[in-house]
């Protein structure tokens, strides 16, 4: 298994570089500390959300509502902003709408036992719709100043809140799941849930805290999102829950649980990020943007089962 | 003598990257022979089965079925060449019935079903087997026995001369092992040649008309029955002598209760169950499959819990309503399924030893003292001898004993006072079984109260000091060592007047 991660994650190695290389090439601003910056930005509430996914995927579950909740967080606090709450107390109330969403999915899925697939596509919708009865069809904005300009200028330095807030989780989760005992759970369990319950860790309460974690990581990127655009819709953030899970598998996760590596979902964002600009710089449109990444999703689940494959036939041979 | 064998190898080799699975092997099978091949885990038997089979193509050397040079370029053309197996679990399809599961891979032709036709070839396999089976019944629900029988009869449809049973008794209860044996001797007088491969050498010996023993690869020894002796065999198979048959006579001297147990059931599962276990004393929980002893042992251990009965550890009276509540109490439960219930496979040795015990290992913010952590494990693997260059091995990789050994130093280091096993030698070989067994005998020596669920009755009297047997989900009787003997406890888990050949 390490061997294999190890490999995999060398390969997303060279495939940022090539892409990382092709941009600098084609475009001499790319490199400019301002340009990463915006790099990141531009898709900075996913790749938040898709942190606690890596941990939720490689738990052999997945989580289709976070980008429900992103668009209900966005729309709750543009709500409460414009019926007269500060930015501070809105923020908090949004945190506790993905605490509440959280819980709901956590005691479906790791009390009563439902799959994860059902719940969290149940409320993908319902979530989404509660945001959509919320606001109608208006686009709320009028946010604070200083809402905005934690959205969009430089926190310390050039560097804005979302960027470091996004910093600080990799780096946290990276540590949670590669080296505390509530990682090495989150893998077992992964793996095989019956062997974790007879070996007496406690398997739902792993699930529901990744759920709520889900959720919680939702509500704050759907914050972010609103503060970084000024206004929000019903239909804010709709669909970004199938790039985040791309950014994950890519990353060599799988989609069975109990494989997967922090490092190697980070060099799959870069790479995203990276093909998405570089595919921009060269008037790729959005749709055919999404198909490529599309294919090199296709691509990484094909790949390992090919090699996997060929390994067998050598050894039968 | 070759001229005549049926199924002949001759200086077959195979390696499998740099190691050598079979070196310079040969074989001769006769018609109408049981031929049992025994050997430790990793001896080559796999290897040997996978090339008759034509799964695995020999690298050097010759296979001849009768007399002719062939080539097995896969199971089909092993098929058709006349040789197939059976394994532990039978390959059966639950929604088709008994009849159609017989005539899977060779249907008649035509695009209608001739079911009376169907119905009728089937039973005319069926029948000359010795058993009763309803052909038009569904294949779902079938007992492992019933789905054995019919991939033997499938076999048979197929018009093999070479029947290779790998384990095929494993997972089956005294009676149905009873019954599969009648069948091999069925199938030998049929003319068909059975390859019979077990580790259960008491059946060898009632069964079997030659004996071939391989070890690392290599061919050790071919011999009639007659000639052979238990300890010469086993001898043979580990290349040293073991002495771990001999059955126990007398209870080791105990300390104080540990557990006592009364009226313990589970609404509809078992009931009545009464004992009480000391402090060193080996219980051992005997009967037919699917007489409820796991269950037992999963409400002891929370899993299931009991809902009828008292439970007074260490003198206090309490109830065990999950898994980590009994390891809090002491109790560890070494379940039997290691794939299913026991290992994470694809994890390394060490994320399985100290899977139990993380707690122990975990400081500030729940990180793991990965140092402490890698030594624990490397201490079991010294301990133990778990065979293996170090502990960050997949288990998955590792031969049944070595994974077993895993199991016991994960539950061993949540030092148990009460410490469950369920069928603990299952599947594994001599050598390891030994190990196994002296494993718990030490443990018991320090004072650890012992409970072996086991379907394999002279391990049950090598170990135990009581033997609690079961029957239908009830408690059919208590017997100390020196009045336990393998026909009462076969009289009482069968039933009174029901006694079965032992």
């Amino acid at each position: 298994m390490m061997q294999s991660l190890k490999s995999w994650e060398g390969g997303l190695l060279a495939l940022f570089c090539i892409t990382f290389a092709l941009n600098a090439a084609f475009a001499p601003e790319f490199l400019t500390l301002q340009n990463q910056i915006n790099l990141f930005q531009l898709s900075i509430e996913k790749i938040i959300v898709a942190l606690v996914m890596t941990l939720i995927i490689i738990n052999a579950e997945i989580d289709l509502s976070v980008a429900s909740v992103m668009g209900l967080s966005a729309v709750v606090f543009a709500f409460l902003v414009n019926h007269g709450w500060g930015g501070g107390a809105a923020a908090a109330a949004c945190l506790v709408v993905g605490f509440v969403a959280g819980s709901v999915n956590a005691v479906l899925i790791a009390r009563i036992g439902i799959p994860s697939l059902v719940v969290t596509l149940a409320m993908m919708i319902g979530f989404r719709g509660f945001a959509r009865v919320l606001v109608q069809d208006q686009s709320l904005g009028d946010f604070p100043g200083w809402v905005t300009n934690l959205g969009q200028k430089g926190l310390v330095g050039p560097l804005p809140l979302s960027l470091l807030l996004f910093f600080i989780l990799l780096i946290v989760l990276g540590i949670v799941l590669h080296r505390t005992g509530f990682g090495r759970q989150v893998v077992v369990i992964g793996t095989n849930a019956e062997v974790a319950r007879f070996s007496g860790l406690n398997v739902g309460r792993v699930k529901a805290t990744l759920f709520i974690l889900s959720s919680l990581a939702a509500a704050l990127a759907g914050l972010l999102y609103a503060a970084r655009l000024g206004s929000v819709r019903g239909d804010s953030a709709l669909g970004f829950e199938l790039d985040i899970i791309t950014m994950v598998l890519l990353g060599g996760v799988s989609i069975f649980g109990g494989k997967g590596s922090m490092v190697g979902v980070f060099l799959s964002i870069l790479i995203i990020l990276n093909l998405r600009n570089g595919m921009a710089l060269i008037n790729v449109t959005g749709h055919v943007q999404t198909g490529v990444i599309g294919i090199l999703l296709i691509g990484s689940v094909l790949i390992p089962n090919l090699i996997h494959d060929l390994r067998a036939k050598r050894s039968r041979a | 003598m070759t001229d005549s064998a049926i199924l002949e190898l001759r200086s077959v080799s195979k390696s499998f990257a740099a190691t050598a699975a079979l070196r310079d092997m040969s074989l001769a099978i006769l018609p109408g022979e049981i031929h049992a091949i025994v050997g430790e885990n990793g001896a080559g038997k796999s290897t040997l089965i996978k090339i008759m089979t034509g799964v695995h193509q020999p690298d050097s050397g010759q296979i001849l079925v009768e007399g002719q040079p062939v080539t097995l370029r896969s199971t089909q053309e092993a098929q058709t060449a006349g040789i197939a197996a059976i394994y532990q679990e039978p390959m059966v399809f639950p929604d088709l019935n008994v009849a159609e599961n017989i005539f899977i891979s060779n249907r008649g032709k035509g695009a209608f079903m001739r079911w009376a036709d169907l119905y009728r070839d089937a039973e005319a396999l069926v029948v000359p087997l010795g058993v009763t089976l309803d052909v038009r019944r569904a294949a779902a629900g079938l007992t492992l026995a019933e789905q054995q029988t019919v991939e033997i009869a499938r076999a048979l449809s197929l018009k093999v001369k070479v029947l290779i049973m790998d384990e095929p008794t494993a997972s089956l209860s005294a009676h149905e092992v009873a019954r599969l044996l009648a069948i091999a001797r069925a199938l030998k007088d049929q003319g068909v040649a059975v390859i019979y491969i077990s580790h259960r050498l008491d059946e060898i010996f009632k069964i079997a008309d030659r004996v071939t023993v391989i070890r690392d690869g290599q061919h050790i020894s071919t011999r009639p029955i007659g000639e052979v002796t238990e300890t010469g065999m086993v001898r043979d198979m580990v290349g040293r002598a073991i002495d771990s048959f001999a059955m126990k006579t007398a209870a080791n001297p105990v300390g104080e209760v540990a557990l006592s147990v009364s009226g313990l059931g589970r609404e509809g599962v078992f009931s009545g169950v009464n004992f009480d276990l000391a402090k060193g004393e080996v219980l051992c929980l005997a009967g037919l499959v699917g007489a409820r002893r796991t269950d037992v042992g999963l409400a002891l251990f929370g899993i299931a819990p009991a809902t009828q009965g008292t439970i007074v550890l260490h003198g206090t009276s309490l109830t065990i309503g999950s898994a980590r509540a009994a390891m809090d109490l002491g109790i560890a439960y070494v379940s039997e399924d290691r794939r299913k219930l026991g290992l994470a496979m694809s994890l390394p040795i060490f994320a399985n030893i100290s899977l139990a015990s993380l707690r122990k290992l975990m400081g500030l913010f729940g990180l793991i003292d990965r140092r402490a952590e890698s030594d624990m494990a490397e201490g079991y693997r010294k301990q133990l001898d778990i065979r293996s260059p170090d502990t960050l091995i997949e288990v998955g990789k590792l031969s049944g004993g070595n994974q077993q050994k895993v199991m016991l130093a994960k539950w061993l280091e949540t030092n148990p006072t009460v410490l469950i096993f369920d069928e603990p030698t299952r599947g594994i070989d001599v050598g390891a079984k030994a190990e196994v067994h002296g494993i718990i005998r030490t443990l018991a020596a320090k004072g650890v109260a012992i409970i072996v669920i086991s379907s394999d009755l002279p391990e049950v009297l090598a170990l135990a000091d009581r033997v609690l047997v079961m029957r239908e989900g009830r408690q059919a009787g208590l017997l100390g060592i020196a009045e336990a003997t393998q026909e009462r406890v076969i009289a009482l888990a069968a039933g009174t007047g029901e006694r079965v050949a032992a």
